[in-house]
């Protein structure tokens, strides 16, 4: 069987590889039926690698230990869910399902484009498929999960049972769909290189995949955040680890990239910009796998250490090398065709918002990449921890947070100082009482103040423009306001979308804002003792030994009771023995409630009749908003992803019809 | 375009950070240096295993001594299990041995630590840290399997972090005996 993936992945290769050439020779000689036949290779090379992801999930699915990567990643007594999803719970297997996204992608491209793009699109073809062949090339060569063992064990090793996790099945495939929907922008970039087509057209084709793919990295990060906070048990959600870093910069270029677009759209500018942005992001998106497989800097995360870096490193230096070339080939044709009039425009908030975004993922890249330099220049090992990313990540995001903020109330083009004073003047006053009544309430701390005032001033700036416009446009209609809002959501879906996306980050904000007041103790409780803690008592009653799925579950049983001792909810923080694994896993115990997380940790218990037990204990305030984030974005990318450029649209269905009457 | 210094600063940013990760391939992050190589090896009591007996390890100076960190639970410390058995059987089985071996089993449990030593057929002096840790926190260890390489004169010449290899044991020592 595992032949047949193996065979089929081969063929896969040799499809994507005519896919790769023709379109080139179909251009030269003028010749239409060259490229159908590379679209029809991107069919042929997509059900190929289907037919290869069956085999291997099938393999999954019957616990066929005869190939490595099932044993390695799998075993008997899994739930079926988490076997099938071991399919890219692995380095290799998700390898493969990267693989039949991209081929995926790439043939939705090839047939969706054919008559709008016409000009660029066999180019577009051709370098999707130019990838595809790099990671085949990569998957049979180094790291393919269809590979078989010499002998045949009865049982696997098992999915490493911190990745059985609703959050960790997620989590993986969306931060992929993110990362290889980038491609899609970037071979339209690179196809308009090649073909020296370079106007606004690229952009407007590909902007909803751009949003797309934008919005599965957000939701990777949120999910691998929630995941690290609650299967880690460390109680935190971020921990500038190498891994994490690599999702978190393509993902800040990316959103640089899904701005200024917009400027590049509305008043033409900043085209080299979005040229190298893209070329940028897509390149770290390669860096960021390259650094999670290759094992060149030291991570926490184990998913590390295979053979396949140096190839990796062989792609990522074809990609940004001919991204570049062509980019400075074409560097006259993308002068921009107008200027800036003033300092205080929109157009400035976003570009200064880009550099501050490009200078937030160079930070990033830079403490990453830090101990390989150091290592490299003066043969030291160090580490770089979390406060070098803190210490220059957060003032620069606070910057950012605030030119959100103004970027909604400032005019294209120019901004009246009349105008700037009315818009501004009510959020700030707002911010600023704002500000001062929580103050009343909460202990004083600058960082948790500044974002408070500036995620008051963000949104209340949105509320404003999302009222002055339905209040208008109600008027119009003579309708009540919310009939207005709904024809402004209606009518300007990106605009409108986007500011709801942007009431999702001032979620995450508060959520960053709340670790400041995170209280951590070490209680040790004895059995029936009531035990203050925070604004609850806490009462443990024994230790309990349980089943869930394939491991045995042993906890401390602690009851939580608010201040009048009424029982709100009796929490079972863990330890979980899986059988194919030598060490307990921590299994925390979360009471969510709107303000704060009651976070509990089963550290050790002691006597005969484990009469003592010792918890630690996290009361993490706000920290469950930045999870709210997510489910505010899907709501603003769905609105966003209504919107079809017009113009767009309809000369597409012209040039349809031309097209397929000039072919007959 | 050739005179820009834009153009050479792209191509000199992507070949430097293209040369950085090619360079991180000819380096192992893992590999800290340990702060106690050239200083004296912290000693300890250790109980064997087996019968109770105990050594102290500033009783063995004079000869070089192997002292390797392992676990029942750990994978890496089973493929190593022969390598270490072999080298004791080569350097410390002799008439008067040349070379101690000596392993400390951290986070474990008596019985675990026995059922893995009689499965690989382990003859060198092997002990249990107790549950603090002690041993482990004295030498700094996060992770099993950690092996020094202590000389005669009970100075911590080398550590292994990760398994060894029949030829690193064998370098070592080598250098150690004063035959390398």
């Amino acid at each position: 069987m595992s032949d047949l993936g193996t065979i089929a992945l081969m063929i896969a290769l040799a499809a994507c590889l005519y896919g790769t050439v023709v379109p080139h020779l179909g251009v030269r000689t003028n010749n239409w039926n060259l490229i159908r036949s590379a679209q029809n290779a991107s069919i042929i090379s997509f059900f190929l690698i289907a037919i290869a992801s069956g085999v291997l999930i099938h393999a999954l699915v019957i616990s066929d230990f005869s190939i490595f990567y099932v044993w390695r990643n799998s075993s008997v007594d899994m739930p079926m869910f988490f076997k099938v999803t071991a399919f890219w719970g692995g380095l290799e297997g998700s390898l493969l399902f990267w693989i039949l996204v991209q081929s995926f992608f790439a043939m939705v491209v090839a047939f969706r484009y054919q008559y709008s793009n016409r000009e660029i699109i066999p180019y577009v073809i051709a370098t999707l498929n130019g990838i595809l062949c790099f990671l085949l090339v990569l998957l049979l060569g180094w790291s393919n999960p269809l590979d078989l063992q010499a002998t045949i064990p009865a049982e696997g090793r098992g999915l490493n049972p911190l990745l059985q996790h609703i959050a960790m099945v997620v989590h993986p495939p969306s931060l992929y769909l993110g990362f290889i929907g980038f491609s899609v922008p970037f071979a339209f970039a690179i196809a308009g290189m090649i073909r020296g087509k370079l106007d606004n057209e690229w952009v407007l084709t590909t902007r909803r995949w751009t949003l797309v793919s934008w919005y599965f990295l957000s939701m990777g990060l949120i999910l691998g955040g929630q995941w690290a906070y609650e299967e880690l048990g460390w109680g935190g959600f971020w921990a500038w680890d190498p891994v994490e870093n690599a999702a978190f910069m393509p993902w800040l270029t990316g959103t640089a990239f899904l701005h200024s677009v917009m400027i590049q759209e509305k008043r033409n500018m900043l085209k080299i910009w979005n040229v190298v942005l893209i070329i940028i992001t897509y390149g770290l998106t390669i860096i960021g796998t390259f650094l999670t497989r290759s094992g060149v800097v030291n991570s926490v995360h184990s998913f590390t250490q295979s053979e396949i870096g140096p190839a990796f490193l062989v792609f990522l230096a074809v990609v940004l090398v001919v991204g570049f070339a062509l980019l400075f080939r074409r560097i006259q044709m993308l002068e921009s065709e107008h200027k800036m009039e003033a300092v205080l425009c929109r157009e400035n908030a976003f570009l200064v918002q880009n550099v501050i975004f490009v200078g937030m993922a160079f930070t990033v890249l830079l403490g990453t990449t830090f101990p390989l330099l150091a290592e490299a220049i003066r043969g030291t090992k160090l580490s770089i921890q979390a406060p070098f990313f803190n210490t220059i990540m957060a003032p620069m995001g606070y910057v950012l947070f605030f030119l959100m903020g103004t970027g909604t109330v400032l005019a294209w083009r120019k901004s009246s100082k009349e105008s700037l004073r009315r818009n501004f003047q009510n959020p700030m006053i707002t911010a600023t009482v704002g500000t001062i009544i929580l103050a009343v309430f909460i202990p004083f701390h600058l960082e948790a103040f500044t974002i408070f005032w500036i995620a008051i001033f963000v949104t209340v700036t949105i509320l404003i423009e999302v009222g002055k416009a339905a209040h208008v446009k109600g008027k119009q209609l003579q309708a009540g306001p919310l009939v207005g809002m709904i024809h402004v959501f209606q009518r300007n879906q990106r605009r409108y979308g986007g500011l709801v996306i942007h009431l999702g980050v001032v979620l995450m904000f508060l959520g960053f804002a709340g670790t400041f007041f995170s209280e951590e103790r070490d209680l040790t409780l004895e059995r029936e003792e009531m035990v203050p803690l925070n604004a609850y008592y806490l009462k443990f009653t024994g230790v309990e030994q349980f089943q869930v799925r394939n491991a045995t579950h042993r906890a401390a049983v602690i009851e939580v009771y608010d201040q009048d001792k009424q029982l709100l909810e009796v929490m079972k923080p863990a330890k979980s023995f899986y059988p194919t694994q030598p060490q307990p896993l921590t299994e925390i115990a979360l009471r969510r409630e709107f303000l704060k997380d009651l976070y509990l940790i089963f550290s050790s218990e002691s006597g005969a009749d484990s009469e003592l037990v010792t918890i630690k204990t996290y009361v993490n305030p706000l920290v469950g908003w930045a999870w709210m984030a997510l489910p505010v974005f899907t709501l603003g990318i769905g609105i966003c992803l209504t919107y079809r450029p017009r113009s767009l649209t309809s000369r597409q269905k012209v040039l349809r019809q031309q097209y397929i009457a000039a072919e007959g | 375009m050739w005179k820009s210094w834009k153009f050479w600063t792209v191509w000199a940013t992507l070949g430097g950070l293209i040369g950085l990760f090619a360079f991180g391939f000819t380096t192992d992050p893992k590999k800290v240096p340990s702060p106690l190589i050239g200083h004296e090896a912290p000693n300890f009591q250790l109980v064997n295993l087996w019968n109770g007996e105990s050594v102290e390890l500033s009783a063995l100076r004079g000869k070089p001594v192997v002292l390797n960190f392992w676990a029942s639970w750990c994978v890496e410390c089973q493929q190593e299990a022969h390598i270490l058995e072999a080298f004791h059987k080569r350097y410390g089985e002799t008439v008067s041995p040349q070379v101690h071996v000596i392993g400390v089993a951290i986070q474990d449990k008596s019985e675990q630590a026995q059922a893995f030593a009689r499965q690989f057929n382990k003859t060198y002096f092997l002990g249990l840290d107790n549950t603090n840790g002690d041993i482990a926190l004295e030498y700094g260890i996060y992770g099993v399997p950690e092996t020094f390489f202590i000389d005669p004169q009970g100075k911590i010449r080398f550590k292994q972090i990760g398994g060894v290899s029949a030829e690193l044991m064998q370098e070592q020592v080598d250098e150690m005996l004063g035959q390398g």
